[in-house]
């Protein structure tokens, strides 16, 4: 019997990124998942919360609640929303049943890699992506929902990809949010390391779970006019030959 | 020569300093700093040594999370009994013929001290390491009346000579290379050794710290941990101007934090090499000594008088804030500082605070004020601090603790902010809203983009656009694809392969 | 000197109150298993551990041995006073040694500056970490640091395995009730603070010898 998919795509894939959301339905209807988007949801609430605004940042946690109420699995492509439904979720709602319905729906809220290896066992998903690629350890992937093989695993499983190792890929890419922003200089020094580090590997390609830090990398090896580009992994899942 | 906090910018034609806020300042020489290449990889190549170093010091050790584990223990234990091990700590040196003094301030930590030293007539003071000595800025103190003060430790030294305040809370001098020491000697100390040999150099610090270590009335050192069932002061080092300090001169002042406690001498068995496994990477400090009083009458040697000044200035505070209390564990190993990819980037002096790197953003809101706040912020969150802690501080989250009590507290810093997320979560609590701002969004952007006014005044995101290439603007979102296009599940495709 | 200290009774009151509140539980409910990798050969390790802290370890089998050894060190240092802890043992050891150098004894005073080496006992040499253990009453707090070179005379029956046992020992012998000063040391004296360049001697010791007396 076909997954039945619930899809959370982070308000900034859906206005900004929207192919990493295409593709991400491509990968999983192509291992016979069923896949639905519940329209009706909007943001998770983490530029509120990160930022310290935990009074407004509830609200949107509260409608997250109510929208993903009856999904059975929810995929996110992104470790740093699933990481705020997960981790953040049950401290911003500290007490009561909605507390004890965001830590149950914590435990059935995946990032993209995390359920394609965890949950559905499969680290070839018939993809082809004949090109050197290096990875990068976005942050709340690597560090709040531990993962760290996974990626590389699902990487591994491509036809034709040829993997390179980055020297210091678990150095935080520099954007954090609104800090990308507020912290422009520091930001943008932090990018330039990792592109350091990129241009180093000669690959062609740097991806990630998370799609804010491919924008971020992006931007900066777009205005130093590298060679590499960015892709999110759902990207190179679902290329195919 | 004093050591002050430093302002090593200097300002800009026209401005006068006082005219910035700490956060302005802080921002104006972040973005000059992280701009200076030269040090960027100065500090690369430091905490790529580190890195190795620290390494092969975990590997050393059979389980790194237990260790970890334990430590957190230990610290955790003596937090949440602070005033029971204070109290036996303190009894045990009383009984000794020490001294101990509690201050509440470091204003009165000082006069403490300097009224100590006038009355034995010192003239002379030979200092080992100590950080909450730079919190309290004892140095200007002693001087001010007199006396001549030596900082002892060659990182501590070397930036005395500077007027500069330590760089790292471990490595004070690691932004300099070795020409610039040379150089520094040179003037300062009238030698010159051109080959810049750091032997050499070495050897020269130690002949002139000589004649202080031999000629000083006081010494004064810090204390890494303060050991309740011993009752003594645990101090590690690694050159020996720690040891020198407390054994040649008449009077020894050991200078802590309050929570620099631990309950009993077998946990330095796990502190110890943890300790110095997360600051330097070595099994162990090559000294780590304990010292519990004055000189007995039956020993050769050492200090007549010992003082310990115990002081609080904001950590009881901290104590009794029970989500932050934690907080308090730290152990100043600086791992936590050589991990964070902003300070590597920003440097140490950047921050302009006695703790820089994470545990000092997380800390100095709370010792001094909210004026520091924007540390806080200053942060993509990686969380790296929280995964090398070796006393297990959730430092990142307590980061989002600090932004969110901070905002609480209002005020006019925060009320636009807040305004501007009232009106993003009214957004995003009407998915039409949310969809027909995110349109409106792009359609403008795109518009402005399109006349090549991205990054400039009139750009909303000239912040991003500036040093980037602008944000992707498709003329469709995902959930209009959605509808469009993708609703439908296509079950013509095959499942992938297996694992 | 004023001997009031109205702040203790202030700081004590604020610590109190604050640990009113419990802090929150660990989360973390993983059981751990030991921490060290157990010291499978005390001396073995002992000896590794001097190695790689830069300290010379020679072993001997007997006494004569032993002051066969020290007379070695003593020949490749410039000629000059050394600074002795006055016990029994290093008494006659110097004795069988019968150098011509002038000896300060710890009875007289901590050492000087002009003392080509310190020579003391030990409280306990620790494997795991190659360290020796030593007190004010080995001589002083002088003792092993003042000198450029610093001799410890120790015994294989002193050896622990692990600090945690040393320091166990420590407190059940009373030592830092009976010394004013207690040190593990664990090399000679370096820093790194020039560029991360590890520079041996910096204020303490350049060099530390440690003749160790396995025999009966």
């Amino acid at each position: 019997m076909a997954r039945k998919i619930s899809l959370f795509i982070p308000c900034f894939v859906d206005q900004l990124q929207p192919q990493v959301a295409v593709d991400t339905v491509k990968v999983l209807r192509r291992i016979g998942c069923e896949v639905d988007f519940p329209a009706d949801q909007t943001c998770c609430g983490q530029p509120a919360f990160n930022t310290g605004f935990w009074d407004e940042a509830r609200p949107c946690a509260e409608r997250f609640l109510r929208v993903f109420k009856d999904a059975e699995v929810i995929v996110c492509p992104s470790g740093s929303c699933t990481t705020m439904v997960r981790v953040f979720y049950p401290e911003l709602i500290a007490s009561g049943p909605a507390h004890d319905e965001a830590v149950a729906l914590g435990k059935r809220t995946f990032e993209l890699s995390e359920f394609l290896v965890k949950v559905m066992g499969l680290t070839d998903v018939g993809a082809a992506f004949p090109h050197t690629v290096t990875y990068h350890a976005s942050c709340h992937g690597l560090r709040e929902l531990k993962l760290r093989n996974e990626p590389l695993q699902l990487l591994r499983g491509v036809k034709g990809l040829k993997l390179v190792d980055m020297l210091r890929s678990e150095e935080c890419c520099g954007f954090g949010g609104t800090f990308a922003t507020k912290f422009e200089s520091i930001s943008v020094a932090m990018g330039e390391s990792k592109c350091d580090s990129v241009a180093v590997t000669g690959a062609e390609y740097v991806t990630a779970i998370d799609p804010s830090c491919l924008m971020h990398v992006q931007g900066i090896l777009g205005r130093r006019k590298d060679r590499a580009r960015a892709i999110h992994l759902a990207s190179i899942l679902a290329s195919e030959a | 020569m004093s050591t002050t906090v430093p302002t090593p910018n200097t300002t800009p034609a026209g401005e006068t300093p006082s005219a910035l806020t700490a956060a302005q300042k802080f921002l104006r020489d972040a973005a000059t700093k992280s701009a200076d290449l030269v040090h960027r990889e100065i500090i690369r190549k430091n905490m790529d040594s580190y890195d190795a170093a620290h390494n092969r010091g975990r590997a050393r050790i059979k389980d790194w999370e237990a260790a970890r584990r334990k430590c957190q223990e230990i610290k955790r234990e003596a937090i949440n009994n602070l005033d029971k091990y204070l109290l036996q700590f303190e009894q045990k040196v009383l009984a000794r013929g020490g001294h101990v003094f509690w201050a509440a301030t470091g204003d009165e930590a000082c006069a403490y001290i300097k009224d100590l030293a006038v009355s034995r007539g010192v003239k002379t003071v030979v200092k080992s390491k100590s950080m909450v000595t730079e919190e309290m800025h004892l140095a200007p103190v002693l001087e001010a009346a007199g006396m001549r003060v030596w900082e002892t430790d060659l990182g501590e030294f070397i930036v005395q000579l500077r007027n500069e305040a330590p760089y790292h809370i471990v490595t004070p001098a690691m932004h300099l290379d070795r020409n610039q020491i040379r150089d520094l000697f040179r003037e300062k100390l009238g030698e010159d050794i051109p080959d810049a040999d750091p032997q050499k150099l070495v050897a020269l610090a130690r002949r002139k710290l000589r004649e202080a270590f031999f000629a000083a009335e006081m010494g004064i050192s810090g204390a890494n941990f303060l050991v309740a069932d011993a009752g003594a002061v645990a101090i590690s080092t690694n050159e020996g101007n720690g040891r020198l300090s407390t054994s040649l001169p008449r009077i020894h002042v050991a200078v802590t934090g309050i929570e620099k406690v631990i309950p009993r001498l077998e946990d330095l068995g796990t502190l110890w090499p943890v300790l110095a496994t997360s600051g330097t990477g070595q099994p162990i400090t090559t000294y780590s000594t304990l010292v519990g009083g004055p000189k007995r009458a039956d020993e050769a040697d050492g200090p007549e008088e010992f003082h310990v000044v115990l002081l609080d200035n904001g950590r009881s505070g901290l104590l009794a804030n029970a989500e932050e209390r934690e907080v308090l564990h730290c152990i100043r190993c600086g791992a936590c500082l050589n991990i964070c990819p902003v300070y590597r980037n920003i440097g140490g002096h950047t921050y302009n605070t006695t703790y820089p790197g994470p545990i000092g953003s997380v800390l100095t809101p709370h010792l001094r004020g909210s004026e520091f706040q924007h540390l806080s912020y200053a942060s993509s969150l990686c969380g790296a601090c929280t995964s090398v802690c070796p006393v297990n501080i959730n430092l990142h989250h307590h980061l989002l603790h600090n932004r969110r009590d901070f905002t609480k507290a209002g005020g006019a810093k925060t009320s636009g902010e807040r305004r501007q997320f009232k009106l993003w979560r009214t957004a995003m609590l009407h998915p039409r809203l949310y969809e027909l701002g995110g349109w409106m969004m792009r359609r403008s952007l795109r518009l402005l983009y399109g006349m090549g006014l991205a990054g400039t005044a009139l750009d909303p995101m000239r912040d991003w656009s500036r040093k980037r290439t602008p944000v992707p603007l498709p003329s469709q979102s995902f959930r209009a694809r959605w509808r469009k296009e993708l609703s439908k599940n296509d079950q013509g495709r095959t499942a992938g392969g297996n694992k | 000197m004023a001997t009031s200290n109205p702040s203790r009774e202030t700081i004590l009151a604020r610590i109190r109150d604050g640990l009113r509140t419990p802090a929150p539980p660990i989360e973390d409910k993983t059981f751990y298993g030991p921490i060290f990798e157990a010291v499978e050969n005390p001396l073995e390790r002992f000896q590794q551990e001097c190695k790689a802290n830069l300290m010379e370890c020679q072993l001997t089998a007997d006494s004569v041995a032993s002051a066969q050894a020290l007379a070695g060190v003593l020949q490749s240092l410039p000629l000059g006073e050394v600074f002795v802890q006055d016990d029994p043992v290093l008494r006659r050891l110097m004795s069988a040694v019968g150098s011509q150098r002038q000896i300060r004894w710890s009875s007289e005073g901590g050492p000087r500056e002009q003392s080509q080496a310190t020579i003391t006992l030990a409280d306990a040499l620790i494997a795991q970490t190659g360290s020796i253990f030593v007190s004010a009453s080995g001589g002083g707090r002088g003792a092993s640091v003042v000198a450029p070179t610093h001799i410890v005379y120790a015994f294989a029956k002193q050896l622990v395995p692990d600090l945690v046992t040393a320091l166990r020992n420590a407190t059940a012998d009373g030592r830092l009730d009976k010394n004013s000063y207690a040190c593990v040391i664990s090399g000679s004296s370096r820093t790194a603070d020039i560029e991360k360049i590890l520079v041996q001697g910096a204020h303490g010791p350049m060099r530390l010898v440690v003749i160790v007396e396995t025999g009966t």
